[in-house]
């Protein structure tokens, strides 16, 4: 794909506004809390924005457009059943525990909670979960671009990290946000096109419906569970994505996607940011929105791609090196085949943007959590703020470079990265446990949440070594085969989350529970929620409701 | 402190300006799979919500003055 002089400008002017708005919010940063908390002033609309695209990263937005031409349409179970539920619920019952008790973090909060271990273990693994998301990220933005473009990939991934890295030196969490919000306005702008024009062609979605309806799946599968998300889950074996309705619900629906946004300081920073409470808790509320139609144009288009390979039209989906698909590309070649020069720097520069807002999303929470849980915990505890916000800035440097360096090790180390991702997942799973009873039950103690954080994450651990799925996992025998790696995943997620809930449910129990006085602000009960007032789009619960019957229709449309 | 609308209206704006201007001028620049004129309707489209910004921006300050 040839870019033309118009397409690069188009990238320039994006570069110039994401610069500009960091340069001109520098002077606003004058304490540590301006720059790690944005000083608790943004805007609802902005902070809604931002929490949905710290998440629409590069490789979610790749990612989901090839998992739309492997699996179809039952990949938007990831939003549908998966990310909304979690997020009405972190904004409804959550959001009070997080802003109303004063946490300058979610690892902070678990130290208000529980105690300094619980916080400490929640704190070293997602410093470096953040910086090896961040990395894995440059990583296959660089390949791509490499790939599509012919671009270099140490030129392309060292120029977004640096101006990523200087709009966030400047302007802190707040131009984070900021840009965010405009990077989540310009994917939205480059990628809508790409599904109407790309969904037109293939005849609409009756057109694709019939098209695929038609085919046969490798595996021999019907090709109408491209356009059903729910009508051929009854049993793993009846879709290309091996997992049952059980599985799909539980595993990924509540467990993982609970545990993700719920208790991920990535999101949850962008509500604590927000300028009162009732602007913390509207904030996932509003962002729901938008994440419900993100589908359309990020999972849409790699269907419409399968259909029009199908069609003869001069559209094939991308081949790798050895032989079999390469559905990453698929969202790339669609834009070189529909975008013409103009658009399609439009396109790219979305992409761009996507990788951007994910990589500065991290590199603000690393930042903020080593900060205040790290440094100010085990470093230099009474230091006067002003020595907090240069370390606070000299970690957003080391941030982007460690970044760096973790994308240099997955060129070199492809497996190491599987292996970190694995191992990330066996610490993430069992934490919304964690969290629910922490907010939910006074009783819970600061023992039990950190035996059972352990033993969540070494069941989830035991549980890949003794099944096996697509020739992974099973390294100390073979209890269960399970038809695909996601239907593995989901059910160790099922096993840490229990088995973490067990363990956190007996411990506390058996060990001293902490005085009522304690926990004020902190548990349900013990806690006073702030009444809403104003018109119902100012209040959470009418937003939930609207939400909610919007997801059904939905769910019920592409049944 | 800032108003992020300014920035954003002012980024479509730019972008909307540049993409119809393609659209308009260069009509014949297309795409292998669409016959569509897409920089123009693209254009046209990003230039309008880019001043929705500009107004809305507008309004609010006047207000706040």
């Amino acid at each position: 794909m040839k870019l033309a002089p118009v397409d690069y400008t188009i990238l320039a002017v994006y570069f110039a506004f994401v610069l500009g708005i960091g340069w001109t919010l520098r002077k606003k940063m004058s304490t540590s809390g301006d720059f790690l908390l944005s000083g608790r002033s943004v805007p609802v609309w902005i902070t809604s924005l931002a929490f949905i695209a710290a998440n629409l990263g590069a490789q979610e937005l790749v990612g989901m457009s090839a998992s739309g031409a492997k699996y179809g349409i039952m990949t938007a179970h990831f939003y549908w059943i998966g990310a909304i539920p979690a997020i009405l619920f972190v904004g409804i019952f959550m959001m009070p525990f997080y802003y109303g008790s004063k946490a300058r973090s979610v690892p902070e909060y678990l130290k208000m909670r529980y105690d300094e271990k619980t916080r400490t273990y929640n704190a070293f693994s997602f410093a470096v979960m953040t910086i090896f998301s961040s990395g894995i990220s440059m990583y296959a933005l660089g390949k791509l671009l490499q790939l599509v473009l012919g671009w270099d990939f140490n030129m392309s991934i060292l120029v977004s990290a640096a101006i990523v890295l200087v709009y966030t030196f400047l302007g802190g969490l707040t131009s984070a946000i900021y840009n965010e919000v405009l990077q989540f306005l310009l994917i939205v702008a480059g990628f809508s096109p790409l599904a109407i024009l790309a969904v037109a062609k293939a005849g609409g979605w009756q057109g694709i419906q019939a098209r695929l309806g038609a085919t046969t799946l490798a595996g021999g599968m019907s090709g109408k569970v491209m356009t059903h998300a729910w009508t051929y889950m009854g049993s793993p074996q009846s879709n290309p994505m091996g997992v049952e309705l059980f599985g799909m619900v539980a595993g990924l629906g509540f467990v993982l996607s609970f545990g993700y946004w719920c208790t991920n300081f990535l999101v949850i920073q962008r509500a604590m940011a927000a300028d009162s409470m009732n602007s913390a808790r509207r904030t996932p509320l509003i962002g729901a929105f938008p994440k419900m139609f993100i589908p359309f144009i990020v999972i849409v288009p790699g269907i419409a791609a399968v259909a029009l390979a199908k069609m003869g039209v001069g559209y094939s989906i991308p081949l790798g090196d050895n032989g079999a698909p390469n559905y990453n590309l698929v969202i790339t070649t669609l834009m070189a085949k529909f975008y013409p020069a103009g658009m399609l720097g439009v396109g790219l520069t979305g992409l761009v943007a996507s990788f951007m807002s994910g990589m500065a999303g991290n590199v603000t929470a690393f930042n903020t959590v080593w900060t205040y849980d790290i440094y100010q915990t085990y470093i230099r505890k009474n230091a006067p703020d002003r020595h907090y916000l240069n370390v606070g800035r000299a970690t957003t440097v080391v941030g982007v470079l460690l970044s760096i360096g973790a994308a240099y090790v997955a060129t070199r180390y492809d497996n190491i990265m599987d292996l970190l991702q694995l191992v990330f997942g066996f610490v993430n799973a069992p934490l919304f446990a964690t969290f629910l009873l922490g907010m939910f039950w006074k009783r819970g103690t600061g023992h039990a949440a950190f035996s059972g954080l352990v033993t969540g994450t070494v069941a989830a651990a035991l549980t890949w070594c003794l099944t096996v799925a697509e020739g992974k996992g099973g390294i100390l025998g073979v209890v269960h085969t399970f038809p695909s790696s996601m239907a593995q995943s989901f059910w160790i997620a099922l096993v840490a989350f229990t088995s973490c809930f067990l363990v956190t449910l007996v411990v506390s129990l058996a060990t001293k529970p902490r005085p009522a006085k304690d926990l004020e602000g902190l548990v349900y009960g013990l806690t006073k929620i702030p009444e809403d007032r104003g018109s119902w789009y100012q209040r959470p619960a009418p937003l939930a409701v609207i939400i909610i019957a919007i997801l059904l229709l939905l769910n019920i449309w592409f049944a | 402190m800032l108003d992020l609308r300014v920035p954003s209206g002012w980024f479509f704006t730019v972008l909307g300006l540049i993409l119809s201007g393609m659209g308009l001028f260069a009509p014949e620049t297309r795409a292998a799979l669409s016959d569509a004129n897409v920089n123009l309707y693209a254009g046209l489209a990003m230039l309008v919500f880019g001043l929705f910004m500009l107004f809305m921006a507008w309004r609010a300050s006047r207000r706040a003055a």
